[in-house]
């Protein structure tokens, strides 16, 4: 490490000297908190009441090399709900160098990067999720034209500040076809990938070392219309369940996602359908299913649309792509579809002078319907009628009234499956329906002041009943903010107010923001992708510079 | 000794150069063109560069905004929004949907693989720039109503 150190440190030294095509820069974020014992909401604070993740990245480029490094810090302890692993642990935990000619580009280090729709491979760095599965080895993409290209990796994959001992191999190959069929308007890709993980087996020779996926994909573009099909095959693999294998059975697992698209100037039209079953992939099979979304070799985020309101977020939806055969539940993955469709009406429609947006999204996933035998095996039907897991229907109207004035209403309409929402056994536990409803209002007066309320409502006669909520900011200028919000489950045995109160500055290469308040259990999602954080009051400090 | 040192070169090379240009990366647009990032601002041209995604919805309340008025503002002044979707390969199939029914009017620029948010060391989205011959020139994360207003003034002034 040390030595790491000194190399970069000899880099920025050079740098001194002359600064034609190179740059410095680099970034540092805090999040931090400070937790209390609350008796309304049964918290008892750890006794590591204070804990922070901390982030300081370098980079340094000359010419067509990039370098950079990345220190963390989980001290004393990682915030609440995120992987174990990083409690008390800090250190430089990743550092890359790229260099970038005409025809290459290869990374040595640590190196995200994804593959197709990422079904087959991605790694990524989410903070705010407690994702970071980069890969150390080495990255290779070579344009072999404007045509083709191909991009290989290997390496070790990340798990905390250290490597899973497996390695990760993977080719991926894209190959446009517009010069071969003379296409203008036309575009045409179509691709190929291959992932394979090599992981010890120790003594039991039923368990396979080499465990591969192999995809294909074609994304077409004409005019208005757009379509991307993609589909994986993982080879056989025992299945594990909270880091224990239960048999040496065997199962493959398949991927299939279909897009299609439809727009033109003020209208948009997106419809998915994906069907996963038994499709996991992690850098090391004890890991599959684990709850901190570590060391993920495959993608498969919910797709469903994301909200992000206090009420709205309740009742989130999370992709359930596993294999499960146990006492309490058989299952063997997920499918269904979701559709998204935005209007933007003309200036002077009966919603007023200014143009009007429209927003709608539908979902519905559900259980692949399977018949699972007395040996351990299952027979699946394509779609089928199995349980479903979620359906959402939700809309979307944005209003400009005025210069000054400008409404959203939000509505949704929800139901989940108990299991997907609470935990638990998926599917025998029945649903839980609900209604949302939002109305947010933005005034803005002069000089960057302006005021943001937002009214909303969540009608269930399930689980914890119904909800009001409220916000309201105050922006003193662009850069200076303070709210106050309150999510009041009122219809809930303890009638518990999620009060929160604080405040942001933003100003160039600098933003804090500092809240106060409890925050409700549940799951926080990132583009599709949640962390289950526990019911839990304290103070929240979040710093981010870069420099 | 090397502790010494490295503190000193960092310390030192911090103070004389700091993130103020955009990294050399290229992006895709939504037609498959790759665009050099470093190339958009060039002969002074002014460029706006938003960072956004379809998932982040204080990202569309400032697109949505700018939207509003930017016909009327680029006949004012000559510049050009780029409007960099972080979205990752799960939701950028909606990109192409969203754009255009929202009507948006600006170059629309692929980063996902995150690869660029990361150079800028942007956290959190919506983070705005404006760049002029490569020079970050403007630097705003977050929204709230009326920040469109703010960058267009900064636009004003550097024409």
């Amino acid at each position: 490490m040390n030595k790491i150190l000194f190399f970069i440190s000899l880099i920025f030294s050079l740098t001194t000297v002359s600064q034609n095509n190179e740059n410095i820069f680099g970034s540092f974020e805090s999040n931090s908190q400070l937790l209390q014992d609350d008796n309304t909401l049964n918290f008892t604070s750890p006794d590591d009441n204070f804990r922070a993740n901390n982030y300081f990245q370098l980079n340094y480029n000359i010419g067509n090399i990039s370098t950079g490094i990345q220190y963390e810090s989980y001290l004393p302890s990682a915030m609440l709900g995120y992987y174990p692993q990083y409690n008390g642990e800090n250190g430089i935990a990743s550092y890359f160098m790229n260099i970038k000619r005409n025809k290459f580009d290869i990374t040595l280090g640590y190196f995200y990067g994804q593959f197709g729709n990422g079904l087959i491979f991605r790694s990524w760095e989410n903070r705010q999720l407690g994702i970071n599965n980069a890969i150390k080895g080495i990255k290779f993409k070579y344009k072999f034209s404007e045509s083709f290209n191909l991009t290989t990796i290997y390496g070790q994959q990340r798990n905390g500040f250290e490597l899973n001992e497996s390695t990760i191999k993977g080719v991926d190959s894209n190959l446009n076809l517009n010069k071969f069929l003379n296409f203008e308007k036309t575009d045409l890709t179509i691709g190929a990938s291959y992932v394979g993980r090599y992981q010890n087996n120790s003594t039991n020779d039923l368990i396979p070392a080499n465990v591969k996926s192999l995809g294909a994909r074609v994304d077409l573009y004409s005019g208005r219309f757009s379509l991307n099909l993609e589909g994986i095959i993982k080879d056989s693999d025992v299945i594990a369940n909270e880091g224990v294998i239960l048999s040496n059975k065997l199962y493959d697992g398949t991927a299939l996602q279909l897009d299609l698209g439809y727009s033109k100037k003020g209208l948009g039209l997106n419809t998915t359908f994906r069907r996963l079953e038994n499709f996991n992939f992690y850098s090391d099979r004890l890991a599959e299913g684990n709850i901190y979304n570590q060391q993920t070799i495959s993608y498969t985020p919910a797709l469903t649309k994301q909200q992000d309101y206090l009420l709205t977020n309740i009742y989130v939806y999370s992709a359930q792509p596993r294999l499960v055969i146990n006492a309490l539940e058989n299952r063997s993955g997920e499918v269904g579809s979701q559709t998204d469709f935005y209007y933007t009406f003309k200036k002077d429609s009966f919603l007023g002078k200014y143009k009007s947006k429209i927003a709608v999204n539908f979902s519905y996933w559900a259980a692949i319907e399977s018949n699972f035998n007395q040996d351990q095996s299952y027979d699946v039907e394509f779609i089928g009628d199995g349980n479903r897991y979620y359906r959402d229907f939700n809309f979307e109207l944005k209003n400009r009234w005025n210069n000054k004035f400008n409404t959203t209403i939000t509505m949704l309409d929800v139901i989940i499956d108990k299991g997907v929402a609470l935990g638990g056994p998926l599917g025998v536990q029945g649903d839980i329906k609900a209604k949302v409803g939002v109305i947010e209002g933005t005034y803005r007066y002069e000089n960057g002041k302006s005021s943001r309320a937002v009214i909303q409502h969540l009608w269930t006669k399930d689980d914890k009943k119904n909800w009001a909520g409220l916000v309201y900011e105050y922006n003193f200028s662009t850069s200076l903010n303070v709210f106050i919000a309150d999510g009041w489950n009122y219809g809930g045995a303890d009638k518990i107010h999620y009060y929160n109160f604080g405040g942001s500055y933003s100003k160039d290469n600098m933003r804090l923001s500092l809240n106060y308040g409890r925050q409700r259990g549940g799951l926080i999602c990132v583009g599709g992708v949640c962390r289950y954080v526990p019911e839990n009051t304290g103070l929240n400090l979040n710093l981010n510079l870069v420099f | 000794m090397k502790k010494l040192f490295t503190s000193i070169a960092f310390i030192y090379s911090i103070s004389v150069n700091s993130q103020s240009t955009l990294p050399n990366i290229s992006l895709n647009s939504l037609d498959g063109n790759e665009i050099n990032i470093q190339a958009i601002s060039d002969n002074d041209k002014i460029a706006v560069v938003s960072l956004w995604a379809t998932w982040c919805v204080p990202c569309i309340k400032e697109l949505d905004a700018i939207s509003e008025y930017y016909e009327e503002w680029k006949e004012e002044v000559n510049f050009d929004l780029y409007a960099i979707s972080t979205d990752d390969s799960r939701t950028i199939k909606r990109v192409n949907a969203m754009v255009n029914g929202k009507g948006w009017e600006y170059t629309i620029l692929l980063d996902s693989n995150n690869e660029l948010q990361r150079a800028l060391g942007a956290s959190t989205i919506p983070l705005t720039l404006i760049v002029k011959n490569n020079k970050i020139v403007y630097r705003h994360s977050g929204y709230s109503a009326g920040v469109e207003f703010e960058l267009f003034d900064k636009i004003k002034e550097l024409k």
